[in-house]
């Protein structure tokens, strides 16, 4: 039996794009899971809908498996529900404007859901998370040096790392190479060869850009949902 | 120019002076310190005196956080919940011996001192707290150094001295992304780096009991290893004297710690 995944993150309250994903899965072969790696908010627009379908998804979609993402932590913190600082990162970086907006695009009736998220998934073996285990911001992209993605991937004791952070799409896998390591210590020398094992880094990019996963043959497929209108949606049902 | 690094000093007095005195025999006079002044020994102002007094340059370690933050700053993981208990004891303990102007110091002390391309720290670059030990992944480590900007990291912590050169280093990847139809290959060399782990002068567990600390000569990149004999009887008996858990005069004089190994080694601190 085939199983694929589909991976989306970014939508930021953008309902309209959630059905547009949600009407391609329907026709495409196999897709047995729904993962949304976090920013399901953002202070663009009213979040309430999304929220509501995400918690309350439609009898005949996929039922969606959710994470939080940068965004959540961010409400989460300035709510006091995460952690002993405010949302600082996105005060200092975008303004006490974006804060309120944020406040204000997402009702306190979904803090509660949004404050059992998990941080991340590990489904056979592949880590599943909107940044890294090293931090839910970390912006893993094909530039990232190798090293940076080999570390994150050892964090997480896996082989694939799906992320979502840096809303690109890319699968940078990780293909041979080595690295000698000689130890000296008061009991003598040794040395080692670490090889690179073989493991991949999948972006799975943001919004109506969106990735499905092939978990039998590895293989990736980065896709965009197109909608007939290309409007922005207000995110009201 | 040589220079001696130590670590972990955990208020033993006699191991410190021992090491002093190995290094001022040597003729050296550029100390550096990768912290962990107090905790569990039985003379943390006597050895945070001595350090100011001397003036040595020092880096902030994990125990030295831990008393001036309060116990939730330490992420160490302890071997077993029994070993996390013992080590809230001597915390509290340190806590209410040290002078505020002791306190005051540890809490001034900053969390990585660097000399050029030389990057001296407690534990890794990015906490006081993660351990680098020396079968740790090559890559990882490797990532430590590099991304600090480093050509040699100092480092402590582990309380296991060590010299690791990583060297002849590439990864090779296969990029496919939206904007390529066929994938592109690519190979990264890597550069060369060093790891020293200093030890630890009070509270060695490396298999010998004698304190161990490490001489860097910057003109050859050369690292020795250095072991010295110190009293021991004298550091376990004001050990007991202050009240501090018999065990921790018990495992000085092992020189590792197999109580803590015997015991629940699943457990992982959940700060």
């Amino acid at each position: 039996m085939i199983e694929r995944w589909a991976l989306v993150s970014g939508l930021k309250g953008d309902l309209e794009t959630y059905e547009l994903i949600q009407r391609d899965l329907k026709k495409a072969r196999g897709v047995t899971a729904l993962f949304v790696l976090g920013d399901m908010i953002g202070p663009e627009r009213n979040c309430d809908a999304l929220l509501n379908r995400l918690q309350n998804p439609r009898r005949d979609e996929l039922q969606p498996q959710c994470i939080y993402g940068w965004w959540e932590e961010q409400l989460l913190a300035e709510q006091g529900l995460r952690g002993e600082q405010k949302a600082d990162a996105l005060r200092l970086n975008q303004g006490e404007e974006v804060v309120s907006a944020l406040l204000n695009a997402v009702d306190t009736y979904h803090l509660k859901w949004l404050s059992s998220l998990q941080f991340g998934f590990i489904e056979l073996d592949c880590g599943l998370i909107h940044g890294s285990s090293a931090d839910i911001g970390d912006n893993l992209t094909s530039e990232t040096s190798p090293l940076i993605l080999i570390d994150r991937l050892t964090r997480l004791d896996v082989n694939r790392l799906f992320t979502a952070h840096s809303t690109k799409q890319f699968h940078l896998e990780l293909t041979g190479g080595g690295l000698d390591s000689q130890v000296k210590d008061l009991n003598g020398e040794s040395q080692h060869k670490q090889k690179v094992s073989k493991q991949s880094i999948i972006g799975i990019g943001a919004g109506a850009s969106y990735t499905i996963y092939d978990v039998g043959s590895d293989k990736t497929h980065f896709l965009t949902a197109v909608g007939q209108c290309n409007t922005p949606s207000k995110g009201f049902a | 120019m040589k220079h001696a690094v130590i670590s972990c000093l955990h208020a033993n007095l006699a191991a410190v002076k021992a090491v002093l005195n190995d290094i001022d025999q040597k003729g050296i006079s550029d100390i550096t310190c990768l912290g962990d002044l107090v905790g569990y020994g039985p003379q943390p102002n006597e050895v945070v005196d001595l350090v100011r007094e001397l003036d040595i340059a020092c880096c902030q370690g994990c125990w030295d956080e831990d008393i001036i933050e309060g116990l939730n700053a330490c992420e160490c993981s302890y071997p077993s919940q029994l070993a996390e208990k013992r080590g809230h004891l001597a915390h509290q303990w340190t806590a209410e011996q040290l002078t505020d102007i002791n306190k005051d110091f540890l809490a001034s002390l900053p969390t990585s001192i660097r000399r050029d391309r030389i990057l001296f720290v407690h534990g890794s670059p990015n906490s006081q707290h993660e351990y680098l030990l020396p079968d740790m992944n090559a890559f990882a480590a490797l990532e430590r150094v590099e991304k600090a900007g480093a050509d040699t990291l100092f480092c402590g912590h582990t309380h296991q001295p060590y010299v690791r050169d990583l060297k002849n280093g590439s990864i090779r990847v296969r990029l496919q992304n939206t904007s390529n139809h066929n994938a592109e290959e690519k190979e990264i060399n890597l550069p060369m780096r060093k790891i020293v782990n200093a030890g630890s002068v009070g509270e060695p567990r490396h298999g010998s009991t004698n304190a161990t600390y490490v001489i860097h000569d910057d003109v050859t990149g050369q690292v020795e290893i250095k072991e010295v004999v110190y009293d021991i009887g004298l550091t376990c008996q004001a050990i007991i004297d202050a009240g501090l858990p018999r065990i921790f005069a018990w495992r000085l004089s092992h020189g590792f710690e197999f109580a803590e190994q015997a015991e629940d080694a699943s457990h992982v601190c959940e700060r």
